[in-house]
């Protein structure tokens, strides 16, 4: 023991040399030494999810400053640095993110970008629904503006996803989720997309409502036109379903007796109450105008053309509104075709035999009452007669055999007086018209078939 | 562990340490020159232990702390090769006066 104190005593020369040695040492390794534990500080973080991690290595002192999404993680990030080896002390900065209430979270489309904005629960959520969003977005500018808060609702994801698919259907709008309850306003990009929301808003998870939904809807149109030149009535925009669109099919089919239907409808939902009726009346009008066109947008009815004499006018004015379903309105700008020329009457009865050869004049079933449908070629009928103002026209119904005679003969007169009085009413002067009734005295087909008994049951206009 | 640490991150800087004390050490044993007191013996182990106690407790921070770490380990390497020189020189100096 005596021995190493004596020769411990002479060992402090080489003391100075340590010191440069010591020196050496901290100015050549303390730099790596740092660089060496932040970067294996940062491998051990790797898992835990945290937010704005930050870390500086002075010496072997970690300084940690970090935002965790919950207590547990925010515990286990700052054991995990601790078990670096190397470490020697760690100042922990870390804290938990702030806790929204309520957990807000929009969506917003304007005319350049869609924009995110509110809250999401992780960086993992947010970085889905922002690529959800430029999935749906399809080439327009996205802007994430979201802000990472805790107290998320459960399955908050599920409905964020949900609700950002729901952007690509409109043109504009925003739609916020403030903890469970959902509110949308906006405009729809076309037709049908707001009766599409709507439907997949009932796809929500559990536990969400839908508190307000505003979204409006571009005008639900429906336009025909007429074209005597072409011939053709040409249907355009949409209808609900192919039901009515079989309906207005017939309806066209019934009431244009000359034209081409070209047939440009497409289905969609989002119509309004009443449509299917508003069609057909607005159609029932559109039929009785020589050149017209008619357009429905949402519940207004716009009606213009020309209608084939003065009388036609005023009822086609007239009674187009009370044939509307409540709630709809009416525009119609008719006006009056000039008078065509006036012709013989041998040209008269040529006239009215190619009229009455493309379509017949209907009755109710085993009445006298003329079938609005019957209406356009009414109106040609007194257009053709007024054409011709030195000839008198017989008015001439006639039925199949069925049934008895006496009743078959009242029938046919009954309705030749109907049409008759239909075409006073028109302006025709009563000396002119006179009505008779052959009952199936004067058939032109067999009456053997039903075929045959319909071509029977006629109303013929004879010039005497 | 941390230890270990230090050793493998700055081995080259403590076999030199280690080496300085052997050469120190080898030569204390002839050396006839005067070694410290028994005093100042005394104040530099004090001043050691105090230095030890700093760093086991954390008490310098950051680099500091770091610094004092690495230089008692280096110290402790240099005592480490001075005991081995001086014992080696002197089981040399025992050889030759018995040989003598």
């Amino acid at each position: 023991m005596n021995r190493i104190s004596s020769w411990a005593r002479k060992w402090w020369p080489g003391l100075i040399p340590l010191v440069f040695l010591w020196i050496g040492a901290i100015w050549t390794n303390t730099s790596p030494l740092e660089t060496d534990i932040a970067a294996r500080s940062t491998a051990a973080l790797k898992g835990t999810v945290l937010d704005k991690t930050r870390i500086s290595v002075s010496g072997r002192d970690v300084s940690l400053s970090a935002e965790a999404f919950s207590e547990e993680g925010r515990r286990s990030a700052v054991s995990q640095v601790e078990a670096v080896t190397g470490v020697r002390l760690i100042d922990d900065d870390t804290t938990l993110i702030r806790e929204a209430r309520p957990f807000e979270w929009s969506i917003e489309r304007d005319v350049v970008r869609i924009t995110l904005g509110g809250h999401a629960p992780l960086p993992a959520s947010k970085a889905r629904l922002a690529d959800a969003a430029r999935a749906a977005a399809a080439g327009t500018e996205v802007l994430d503006q979201m802000i990472l808060a805790r107290g998320a609702p459960p399955r908050f994801d599920t409905a964020a996803l949900l609700l950002i698919d729901q952007i690509g259907r409109l043109k504009d709008g925003k739609i916020t989720l403030s903890d469970t309850a959902v509110s949308l306003t906006g405009m729809a990009r076309e037709i049908g997309n707001r009766e599409a929301i709507l439907a997949a808003l009932k796809n929500l998870p559990e536990g969400y409502s839908v508190k307000e939904n505003a979204i409006k809807a571009p005008p639900y149109v429906f336009r025909a036109n007429k074209d005597p030149v072409a011939n053709t009535v040409t249907l355009e925009g949409y209808v609900p379903d192919n039901n009515v669109h079989a309906a207005i099919v017939a309806a066209v089919g019934r009431k244009f007796f000359a034209e081409k239907l070209v047939d440009n409808l497409k289905a969609s939902a989002g119509a309004p109450q009443g449509f299917q009726n508003a069609v057909v009346a607005a159609l029932g009008a559109l039929s009785r105008v020589s050149t017209g066109s008619l357009m429905l947008s949402d519940r207004e009815v716009k009606l213009s053309g020309d209608a084939l004499y003065a009388v036609a006018a005023d009822q086609i004015r007239g009674g187009i509104g009370g044939e509307l379903p409540q709630g709809w309105s009416v525009k119609a700008d008719v006006s009056v075709k000039p008078v065509a020329s006036a012709v013989d009457p041998t040209v008269c009865q040529q006239l009215f035999f190619e009229l009455l050869g493309k379509a017949k004049i209907r009755f109710e079933s085993g009445r006298a009452t003329i079938d609005k449908d019957s209406m356009g070629l009414l109106d040609k009928l007194i257009e053709t007669a007024l054409r011709c103002p030195t000839a008198n026209i017989e008015v001439a119904g006639h039925t199949d055999s069925d049934g008895d005679n006496n009743t078959n003969m009242a029938l046919s007169e009954k309705r030749a007086q109907a049409v008759s009085d239909y075409l006073i009413k028109a302006g025709l002067p009563p000396d002119r018209l006179k009505a008779v009734g052959y009952g199936s005295s004067q058939p032109v087909a067999a009456n053997d078939t039903d075929d045959g008994k319909a071509k029977n049951r006629r109303i013929d206009f004879v010039v005497k | 562990m941390i230890m270990i640490y230090l050793a493998t991150f700055n081995w080259g800087w403590l076999l030199a340490s280690g080496l300085v004390g052997l050469a120190m050490g080898w030569i204390a044993v002839v050396h006839r020159g005067r070694g410290w007191s028994t005093t100042t013996l005394r104040k530099v182990a004090v001043l050691i232990v105090a230095l030890i106690l700093a760093a086991v407790f954390h008490l310098a921070p950051g680099r500091a702390g770091y610094w004092l770490d690495l230089g008692l380990v280096m110290f402790a390497a240099y005592v480490i090769g001075c005991a081995v020189g001086s014992w080696l020189r002197s089981l040399v100096v025992a050889r030759h006066a018995a040989a003598g």
